[in-house]
């Protein structure tokens, strides 16, 4: 009864201002347009804004639809003999509805209380793409998303009267209705054999007898986003991705296990390398195990690292992410989240820094989603439209060292208010502000040469006889044979990330004598955070694009351990930049006890 | 593929003949030959024991089991398919086990909680050996590690440990090795006419403007499971399953959920269900969860109750089953109800019950519960476990007890769990029978004797869960869907809504008073800690002289504010 009569006294309140939002009407559907997915999402959308009501409450003044109709093909292979092949196809949907107006609403609220409702506000939905199933499944979910909204506004009011002062901030911005249907695209597969691809191209690994374990995955995928709300927007656009990922697994001498891995993304299945392509990358990921095999410990050490090439943009990613986000996060009754959310490395490190310097002068930092490739290679990051339907747009976020601008969704920041299309998501994940191809740019790089030699000589001036370079760090997302030894691996970094505990994968001692080069294994990097860029003595004139998929699962994306995903739900992501030299990092080596080795030796690979 | 790549095939197939060969003349007999799997397995499971039985902690048994499985769903939603998948998958799990059969790795210890879950892996479906063997070798390494570092736990806490009287029984029994090379089954599935069916079988619901949701799945299964251990036994066996499922979701005025089920259970594909029949199951669905949505409340309520035989099945299967799963009697978090009880009489004299997976169907109608071997290699047997309502013995796993040392092939699990003791086809049987119609009259006598205006008839539950820890109250919850007043005054019966059952255990057995003649089948998956297991329930209707209920708890979520966008008049849309 309290609820409800807090309800109320709101709606009554909340009247005068929500005004303008009952004149919104939707986009109508072109009679013609034969997608009876956008005839079924635009009638009940509209049934929805003009007659779902409780009584003596307001109505929703944003009801917003998504819909992601997926194909995917995948197929694993060991060895030259296939584990698993799948064809699956799929429909989901995500009902938000909210009740109050822009400056206060339902949303930006976590608490552990709640509307428990039978079907909940996402799900399956038919895949026949007809009319009548889709707008059942859209129906029960706004009534429950309508009445989710009406508890969560009353128990974010009570919240909100104690506090001593609430927070000033907008919940959401206004934004421009869109309305833009694309064809729709029909997956192409090719008339390519997916399965004897990956037997083959796995098959260049059983010349690595040293391995354990291999996985070669081969993820297709098509899919049509629909994003409808009742500003107007109406978007329709269909894309592809297709992906290698492999996992190699070895033991070394002394019983310490390691890994490797290899990613290559194409932007359509016709674009995939042919499998004695990728036989040769998977050979020289296993050559490179090998060595790796073979190599010695590293030692504990502070001082200069030189992140060559792939390495830097895999430490931006995770470096970056949690600090370029402007949105704010959303209030919580449970100090259990906001602690979830500081170990996970959620805690941004340029908040409130706008117009200081945060990068070296000279140095930039921009957002562009509009760009579809970068000197002939593809930025997997590149959209017009966000998955709020807000226009994609370049943001400058640092330009000449001093943090100018942040990424935005359409939830409002302390220091920015409107969206500059951001808001991303996977597989109708909450959207979130995240990077799409980001680009580190710098002018005075050094050429290779001549940052090697600045290199050394730091080294030589801080007083050791061998420094670290860096050329790959572990996306264990991709490199870990099994679900739970990445489930493993996120628990034992989980609380590092926070305080900068990074994962190199291919690490060299470069000896200042003579320039010679020695691979090293078992250390991890301690306390390399984002500030540890602000000074940084050299960078190199070469530009390195680095691929990636930012993992939106368990709220990883925007925090350090976003950065670890894989093509199976990842957000396509790039990040442009220079190889860094950084002072004073430091490397852990290997402290533990390493696991006893198998007591039997492994079988044969070949008969 | 390449050339050479072929040719490599072709001479691993060769290997495989001679391989095969060689087993087929060990095993004798008109076995099956090998299955390329299975010699994988066996050289790996001698390999690896040759070794590791001389390890330090040494293993004293490897078991290793693969799951190949052909799995197809169909499902429709609201006159639309949802899903329409077929895959296929092998399985890996490896156990090494370290110490002795009197105590080993796992060993439960009373400070944790066990993990029932079974660590394992996804392995190559091509029938390559070195490649399937190298998997096997990384994985039987993996276990026997784990298991190493989980003895020196059990070790180090075993000297604080106080002793229970089952803390004594071994950690393992010894059995003896069996071998048994059956066919391979292989299932073909045309998806395309269950797309069909689907799509009109939840059409059909969406008739009724009552139904919020309803759902149809159609699944097939073909597996082949492949079992090696040390103590010499060899295992091909296979399983096939057909079903269709039918869900339906309403809500009643005040919020209540509402929903009906019934599913459809095949071995063979042309005993599938004819449209026809499953359409009148429809029909009587929708009828039920209209009549139900209008159906008044219960009143709290103790008297006199008749289950119709799925009901009784149902109940038999979650009051006394799960209790006689012989792993409970170990576990001093256990309630334990019937531990002490072998010998005594725990159900009226009249009542017998056996857990029998060796039986495939009763009147031709298949019996979900049924299996060769359970999921450690052990053959299944018919269990007596009630005789003349004297309780005789438990369902067991590998896990002995002091009293029962060996397994009577009850230990089942979902795969990626942890095998326990559980049900298979549980049947229970009456000497104290009287027709249907009779046993309906004896309810109203009853009744009237006991000077109440009406008894319950309860005609269908669904598997709720039960409370068989010691910390939960010592009571059972069933949830009975489906529950009628059947008055003395020879009124019509009355659907009532919202009951929930309320007791103990042994009370609610011991006073049942009579039995139908007609025993009924209950098909379905039971969910507990090694996972879901196919079952099935056999039971006659039972007459209880006392049964007390109480209302259901009520959901706060109330129907949906505006009417189904197909039955609304004021709608606008334009296609439908």
């Amino acid at each position: 009864m309290r609820t409800f009569s807090a309800v109320a006294l709101l709606a009554a309140f909340l009247l005068i201002v929500a005004l303008p939002a009952a004149t919104f009407a939707q986009a109508p559907v072109p009679p013609t347009e034969t997608d009876q997915t956008l005839h079924a999402m635009h009638d009940e959308m509209e049934r929805s804004r003009t007659r779902l009501q409780l009584p003596g409450v307001d109505k929703p003044f944003y009801v917003e639809y998504r819909l992601l109709d997926i194909d995917v093909r995948s197929v694993t292979s060991s060895f030259g003999a296939l584990i698993a092949s799948n064809d699956t196809r799929n429909r989901f949907m995500s009902v938000d509805v909210r009740v109050g107006d822009y400056h206060l609403d339902s949303s930006n609220f976590v608490s552990e209380d709640g509307f428990q409702g039978f079907l909940g506000t996402t799900g399956e939905v038919g895949i026949d793409r007809d009319y009548n199933s889709l707008r059942q499944d859209l129906w029960l979910s706004t009534d429950q998303a309508y009445k989710q909204a009406v508890t969560q506004m009353s128990l974010k009011q009570s919240f909100l009267r104690s506090l001593t002062k609430p927070p000033e901030i907008d919940d959401f911005s206004q934004s421009t209705p869109i309305v833009k249907i694309d064809p729709l695209v029909k997956p192409d597969w090719t008339s390519r054999n997916w399965e004897e691809e990956s037997r083959q191209a796995s098959a260049a690994l059983l010349k690595f007898p040293n391995l354990n374990a291999t996985r070669v995955n081969y993820y297709l995928v098509y899919f049509t986003y629909y994003l409808m709300n009742t500003e107007g927007t109406t978007i329709r656009t269909s894309r592809s991705l297709a992906a290698i990922e492999a996992a190699l697994d070895t033991t070394a001498g002394d019983g310490m296990s390691l890994h490797n891995f290899y990613a290559v993304y194409v932007s359509k299945p016709g674009d995939m390398p042919d499998p004695a392509t990728v036989g040769k990358s998977l050979a020289q990921a296993g050559t490179e195990l090998g060595t790796l095999r073979q190599s010695p410990i590293v030692s504990d050490f502070t001082g200069p690292v030189l992140f060559q090439g792939a390495a830097s943009g895999a430490l931006l990613a995770q470096a970056l992410a949690p600090s370029i986000s402007g949105s704010r996060p959303p209030l919580s009754t449970m100090p259990a989240f906001d602690e979830m959310m500081q170990r996970m490395g959620g805690r941004s490190e340029w908040s409130g820094r706008v117009g200081t310097r945060v990068l070296p002068v000279g140095m930039s930092l921009i957002d562009d989603p509009t760009l579809k490739e970068y000197n002939g290679q593809l930025l997997l990051g590149n959209y017009d439209y966000d998955d709020e339907g807000v226009k994609g747009q370049r943001v400058p976020i640092v330009e000449n060292g001093t943090l100018k601008n942040l990424l935005m969704s359409r939830r409002p920041g302390p220091e920015f208010q409107a969206s500059n299309g951001h808001a991303r998501s996977a597989l109708l994940s909450d959207t979130r502000p995240l990077s799409s191809n980001l680009f580190l740019q710098a002018n005075g790089g050094l050429n290779a040469a001549d940052l090697k030699k600045k290199f050394i000589g730091a080294c030589r001036d801080d007083g050791h006889e061998w420094c670290l370079e860096i050329r790959s760090m572990d996306n264990p997302a991709i490199s870990s044979i099994r679900q739970e030894d990445f489930s493993e691996f996120i628990g034992a970094v989980a609380g590092g990330v926070a305080s900068g505990e990074r994962v190199p994968l291919v690490m060299y001692k470069v000896y200042v004598a003579d320039g010679r080069e020695e691979m090293v294994r078992g250390g991890h990097i301690e306390g390399l955070q984002l500030r540890s860029l602000r000074n940084i003595p050299a960078y190199g004139d070469d530009v390195t694009v680095y691929p990636y998929m930012q993992n939106p699962s368990g709220g990883f994306a925007g925090t350090a351990l976003g950065a670890f995903g894989s093509a199976q739900g990842g957000i396509p992501s790039t990040i442009v930049a220079p190889s860094l030299l950084i002072d004073e990092v430091e490397v852990r080596g290997f402290h533990g006890e390493p696991r006893r080795l198998p007591l039997v030796d492994a079988p044969p690979l070949t008969q | 593929m390449t050339p050479t790549h072929r040719a490599k095939l072709f001479f691993r197939s060769i290997a495989i003949v001679v391989a095969s060969a060689g087993s087929l003349a060990a095993a004798g007999a008109a076995q099956a030959p090998t299955p390329p799997v299975l010699v994988a397995m066996k050289e790996e499971l001698d390999r690896s024991m040759a070794a590791m039985s001389n390890g330090d902690p040494a293993a004293y048994f490897i078991s290793s089991t693969v799951a190949d499985r052909q799995y197809s769903e169909v499902s429709g939603s609201n006159g639309a398919l949802l899903t329409s998948t077929e895959t296929r998958a092998r399985w890996l799990e490896v156990q090494t086990r370290v110490g002795t059969y009197q105590l080993d790795d796992t060993h439960k210890l009373a400070d944790r909680q066990p993990s029932w879950t079974s660590p394992g892996t996804s392995i190559v479906v091509d029938d390559d050996i070195p490649v399937l063997r190298r998997e096997i070798w990384r994985e039987t390494n993996r276990q026997f590690r784990a298991a190493g570092e989980a003895l020196i736990k059990v070790k180090t806490s075993q000297q604080v440990q106080v002793q229970t009287a089952e803390g004594n029984a071994p950690d393992f029994s010894r059995e003896k090795p069996h071998v048994s090379i059956g066919p391979r089954v292989e299932i073909k599935v045309d998806r395309k006419p269950w797309e069909e069916k689907v799509r009109a079988y939840t059409a059909a619901f969406s008739k009724s403007p009552e139904v919020l949701n309803s759902i149809a799945t159609f699944t097939a299964l073909g597996m082949n499971q492949y079992q090696v251990n040390t103590e010499g036994t060899q295992l091909a066996f296979s399983q096939i399953h057909y079903r269709l499922e039918l869900y339906v979701q309403s809500k009643a005025p005040d919020g209540m959920d509402i929903n009906r089920y019934a599913n459809f259970d095949w071995l063979n594909p042309k005993d599938a269900p004819d449209d026809k029949v499953v359409f009148a199951r429809i029909q009587v669905m929708t009828a039920e969860t209209e009549a139900l949505d209008k159906a008044p409340l219960v009143d709290p309520y103790a008297g006199p109750a008749l289950l119709t035989g799925r009901a009784a099945a149902v109940f038999f299967h979650e009051v006394f089953g799960h209790r006689a799963e012989g792993f409970r009697q170990k576990d001093i978090n256990e309630g334990q109800t019937f531990t002490s009880k072998i010998g005594e009489q725990i159900l009226p004299e009249f009542i017998s019950i056996k857990d029998d997976p060796t039986q495939p169907a009763l009147d031709k109608q298949m019996l979900l519960g049924n299996y060769a071997f359970d999921d450690e290699g052990v053959p299944a047997e018919n269990v007596q476990l009630v005789d003349h309502g004297v309780l005789k013995t438990f369902l067991m796993s590998r896990s002995p007890l002091v009293s029962i040392p060996q397994s009577n092939g009850h230990g089942r699990r979902q795969l990626g769990f942890v095998p326990v003791a559980r049900q298979g086809n549980l049947i229970v049987s009456s000497s104290k029978s009287v027709t249907n119609d009779q046993l309906r009259q004896q309810l109203i006598e009853m009744v009237k004797a006991q000077g109440k205006p009406f008894g319950l008839l309860i005609d269908d539950i669904a598997g709720g869960f039960t409370f068989t820890g010691r910390q939960q109250p010592q009571a059972f919850q069933v949830l009975p869907l489906v529950v009628y007043k059947v008055y003395a005054d020879g009124r019509p019966d009355q659907l009532v809504r919202g009951v929930d059952i309320v007791g103990t255990p042994l009370v609610s057995l011991t006073k049942i008073v009579a039995t139908g003649d007609t025993p009924d089948i209950f098909n379905g998956y039971c969910g507990a800690e090694s996972g879901s297991v196919p079952v099935s329930a056999v039971a006659p209707a039972i007459l209880i002289s006392e049964m007390e209920v109480q209302k259901k708890e009520t959901s706060t979520d109330k129907p949906p504010i505006l009417p189904a966008p197909a039955h609304d008049s004021e709608d606008k849309g334009q296609r439908q």
